[in-house]
């Protein structure tokens, strides 16, 4: 478990300029946190308080609607970042919650010692500008998805990219990260259009 | 009548909105927080300690049924109000920001503080305290039944045996009594303002 933790931290922050002992030092900065399937990580008009990466498991970013349905907004999966970055950043409560949608570990680091990274390492603000470039290309590019493809569109550009462990988690999930209906969801799936 | 489903994320997210409404609150001074600016009304810390008090009978028995309640593997489906619990329930809820009427508080849920007295930073910190470890006491019991078969055990409200709650219902009951007095509490800081203008 160890050895997979700093692999996947070392591949995350492959852009970090670290001596070996501030690599050490940053290593020990991380803890591992388990969650078991439909745990809530993150409770809506909370404060995130830590940065993740996915050591395992997948997990599920959404906001309720009016009817207190789901509205996913994103997944995490092994080897991605994962938190409430909106209020992470802000330390402000946000309406996003964090929900474990298979039994998830996941490597934390706390607010404090990733506010510490920036002031103390010069190169972690080229990581972080080159991290939140991508996280606003990715939503840049789902927006785009959302509001010109249709239904089997989105599902035919989501299946592409999506990776094996996500395609196991409850359709209603991968539906309303799609914004279509659970029944639209399956229809596609059984018609066998990707 | 309109079907009322209720799942413990939303009660989540709305309890935690209270939560950060009260703790907002710490930060005021005592004196309006004991202030009572109209006779026969209560102060926000009188209604902060009968929110204390209206939590008791529901402690102990959450604190039973719980443990008792079978696990259920399957992610829980919104849980549907009964009419009757239903119609309860709508009674507490304020519509937007503001009750929609006033109640008559049963004498067992009065906030029986001293107002002879001056009531004192330790007594203020003190019903704090209370409220938080109680309300925690609630977040804790929506999560923990998050997982469980919450359709078979139920549990009499503190408006007596003639109403009976599935633990969803009781959640939602309290939510909606918490954001009623949540209401009232902006109402008493605006009546504060407006005197002091």
């Amino acid at each position: 478990m160890k050895d997979k933790a700093s692999l996947i931290l070392k591949s995350f922050f492959s852009n970090l300029d670290l001596s070996e002992d501030e690599e050490k030092h940053f290593t020990s900065l991380w803890t591992l946190k388990s969650f078991d399937q439909y745990d809530i990580i993150t409770e809506a008009e909370s404060i995130e308080r830590n940065f993740y990466i996915v050591l395992e498991g997948v997990q599920a970013i959404y906001v309720l609607n009016e009817k207190g349905e789901k509205v996913v907004l994103g997944f995490s999966y092994t080897g991605s970042p994962s938190g409430v970055f909106d209020s992470f950043v802000k330390g402000e409560p946000s309406k996003i919650f964090l929900e474990a949608l298979k039994p998830s570990k996941l490597l934390v680091l706390c607010k404090q010692d990733y506010d510490e990274m920036f002031k103390n390492h010069f190169s972690f603000y080229k990581w972080g500008h080159l991290f939140f470039q991508d996280v606003l290309f990715d939503r840049l590019s789902r927006e785009v998805e959302l509001l010109t493809l249709t239904a089997e569109q989105r599902y035919v550009a989501f299946m592409k990219r999506c990776p094996e462990e996500l395609k196991v988690i409850p359709q209603k999930y991968l539906a309303s990260y799609l914004n279509m209906k659970p029944e639209t969801f399956s229809r596609l799936r059984a018609a066998n259009v990707y | 009548m309109a079907k009322l489903f209720l799942t413990p994320e939303n009660q989540i997210q709305r309890l935690n909105i209270v939560l950060n409404n009260v703790k907002s609150l710490q930060e005021l001074d005592t004196d309006v927080l004991t202030n009572v600016s109209i006779p026969d009304t209560w102060s926000i810390i009188e209604v902060l300690a009968h929110l204390n008090i209206a939590y008791g009978p529901y402690r102990n028995q959450l604190d039973e049924v719980i443990p008792k309640m079978t696990d259920s593997n399957e992610e829980q489906k919104p849980f549907r109000a009964r009419p009757w619990q239903k119609m309860i329930i709508e009674m507490q809820r304020p519509k937007g920001t503001r009750r929609k009427w006033k109640m008559k508080t049963m004498k067992r849920f009065e906030p029986l503080l001293d107002r002879k007295n001056i009531i004192g930073k330790e007594k203020v910190k003190e019903i704090f305290r209370e409220f938080f470890e109680l309300h925690g006491h609630l977040k804790d019991s929506i999560l923990k039944s998050r997982n469980k078969d919450v359709s078979k055990i139920k549990i009499t409200s503190g408006i007596g045996p003639i109403v009976k709650f599935y633990p969803p219902e009781s959640f939602e009951f309290l939510l909606c009594h918490l954001e009623r007095h949540m209401v009232q509490i902006d109402e008493i800081l605006n009546q504060q303002k407006v005197l002091t203008q």
